[in-house]
């Protein structure tokens, strides 16, 4: 089994995918540390200075002063509603929920990439694992083999975890290494509030509680592996069932930009909280943003990724080893 | 070699996997019940004391008004008024507007209990006020009440608000100046102007006289900028100024600051 992941591992190093997605990581957070160091420049030029509470303050009159538009949708008032109570629960505990600092950046770079850039990195090393085999028309080479074909397969399910684990890795250090260079290396300590509950109107805050900086980001970049993982077997099980490596990008690439639309729409859809698209911003749930359906909660999220994530394993062990190989 | 790397690419990548793993379940069975305040309040206020004689703080609060609808430059008589502030003084200008756009007088005395307001309100050299025009207006719906008794309840009820919204400020600070700016009647040029123009006149001179029992409080007066050619300074909405008004009303502002100032 060893021996089999180490195969697989060699073959991914090989294709010097996972440089390119590194190199992406890195160009990435670099264009987003600049564009964040332009933004807090025009704000200390606009407000003359950068003492948080001002600029918090402003932003709830700001959103306070959107709320009485007349033509902004039900749902997004909601959510905007949902915003201001919380900024205004931070503003009162005199806590700077983004006090600037590389920790907090990689929280909102995570909290970003949850939905989509992870997901699309996730789809680049996952897409081709099995389809390529066939492809190449190595399946045959590997199938030939006195190994059971449930553990190939498993073999690639571990070196997708360890792929998906590395992307995070490298996210979360060029992360912290790049923003830190402008904005300081410091702030794991700072505390920020969770365990808000949004549900329709009102923020009820009565569940709310700190935690260190350090370890927000380590739930958030926790969720952002189980997304990984879940859009991994996703695309895995496609790639055994397709077995082209375009169809495999173009069916996940749909669905998940469909999600990220969708996301902004489905407010009356009820039974569309069973996609598993819709779920995939699980961060919001730590930082108690309002849900794209009324009635999500993380524990539902995670469920229902649960239930894609297990039944597309079942799916493709049963296919890829009853499959014929031709 | 290529063996080195595999294995070192392999180890991040546990090590990653199993703090990941770590996250997810704090995500899921982390539970705690405490909230506390972050204190270094008392701290970062002293330090903002200290910078503040250079700076002249501005506070603004109220409507529309204040906020700057109607303004095609997003500025209103606030932003126009730090404009020309910074051409005539040397002293650094800092404008925070807490306007919210419809606020009647008794929203703004909800607005008045955030700590965070309060103390900017304390720490204001300058506070700039407008509010009323949504009690009396109701964005344009008094006008199917046109009677005075109406108006006088409506009144009654607004002065008892604007007292509690000038102690208070009185109360978190003495020393700013308060400028309170005036109603205008935007409906000057429409039926039965006498009516209205009779109400607003009625409404700035009582709550004119409310001011008086404060010290360095101002009722700033705007009816006469916008008594003739109404429609020149009113935005195509016929209830705000436009940049023109807000001008005329930033510029009126201005001169009682700097006579305040040379008077000091």
């Amino acid at each position: 089994m060893i021996n089999l992941i180490y195969n697989e591992q060699l073959k991914l190093l090989r294709k010097k995918r996972l440089y390119v997605i590194m190199v992406m990581i890195f160009i990435l957070v670099s264009l987003f540390t600049y564009a964040q160091y332009k933004q807090t420049n025009e704000l200390i030029e606009k407000m003359g200075h950068v003492n948080w509470r001002v600029q918090l303050q402003q932003k709830i009159v700001d959103t306070q002063n959107r709320l009485n538009s007349t033509n902004i949708p039900n749902d997004f008032k909601q959510t905007l509603k949902i915003q201001v109570s919380q900024q205004q629960y931070y503003l009162d505990h005199n806590i700077d929920p983004a006090a600037p600092g590389a920790p907090t950046f990689m929280r909102i770079f995570i909290e970003n990439a949850i939905s989509l850039l992870l997901p699309l990195l996730v789809l680049v090393i996952a897409s081709d694992l099995v389809s390529s085999e066939y492809s190449n028309g190595t399946i045959k080479l590997l199938l030939t083999r006195p190994v059971k074909r449930w553990k190939i397969l498993m073999s690639k399910y571990f070196a997708l975890l360890l792929s998906i684990s590395l992307i995070l890795f490298c996210m979360a250090l060029f992360s912290y290494l790049i923003s830190g260079l402008i904005f300081g290396y410091n702030g794991w300590s700072l505390p920020m509030i969770t365990g808000f509950k949004a549900d329709g109107n009102t923020l009820n805050t009565t569940g709310a509680y700190t935690i260190p900086l350090w370890k927000y980001v380590v739930i958030e970049y926790g969720l952002a592996w189980f997304v990984g993982v879940v859009v991994g077997a996703l695309t895995l099980l496609l790639s055994v069932l397709i077995r082209s490596t375009a169809a495999v990008m173009g069916i996940m690439l749909a669905s998940l930009i469909a999600g990220a639309i969708l996301v902004n729409m489905v407010s009356s859809w009820h039974s569309a909280k069973y996609l598993f698209m819709l779920n995939l911003q699980l961060t919001h749930y730590i930082h108690g943003t309002n849900p794209p359906i009324t009635g999500m909660t993380l524990g539902f999220s995670l469920i229902v990724l649960l239930i894609w994530l297990v039944i597309s394993i079942i799916f493709s062990f049963a296919i890829f080893t009853k499959q014929d190989v031709y | 070699m290529n063996k080195k790397i595999i294995l070192i690419f392999t180890s991040i990548s546990i090590l990653s996997a199993f703090i990941c793993f770590l996250g997810l379940f704090w995500a899921v069975f982390d539970k705690h019940d405490t909230i506390q305040s972050n204190k270094r309040v008392d701290h970062v206020n002293s330090e903002e004391k200290k910078n503040s004689s250079n700076t002249v703080h501005i506070v603004a609060l109220g409507d529309s008004l204040t906020r700057g609808i109607g303004d095609d430059k997003g500025k209103g008589y606030v932003g126009d008024l730090k404009d020309m502030l910074i051409k005539k003084s040397k002293k650094k200008i800092q404008v925070t507007n807490h306007a919210i756009g419809g606020q009647t007088s008794s929203e703004l005395l909800k607005q008045l209990k955030q700590p965070e307001v309060r103390r900017q309100l304390r720490q204001a050299d300058i506070i700039l006020i407008s509010t009323g025009a949504n009690d009396l207006f109701q964005g344009g719906a008094a006008l199917d009440h046109l009677n005075m008794s109406y108006f006088n309840s409506i009144e009654k009820r607004y002065l008892v608000n604007a007292k509690h919204v000038y102690s208070t400020l009185r109360s978190l600070n003495s020393h700013a100046t308060v400028f309170h700016i005036g109603l205008y009647n935007p409906f000057i040029d429409l039926e039965q102007s006498k009516l209205t123009s009779k109400m607003v006149s009625k409404w700035n001179v009582d709550n004119a006289n409310l001011t008086r029992d404060y010290k360095k409080m101002i009722y700033v007066p705007t009816f006469d900028l916008f008594q003739l050619n109404v429609n020149d300074y009113l935005y195509s909405d016929k209830f705000h100024p436009n940049t023109k008004g807000y001008q005329l009303i930033a510029e009126r502002v201005v001169s009682l600051i700097v006579f305040h100032e040379e008077g000091k």
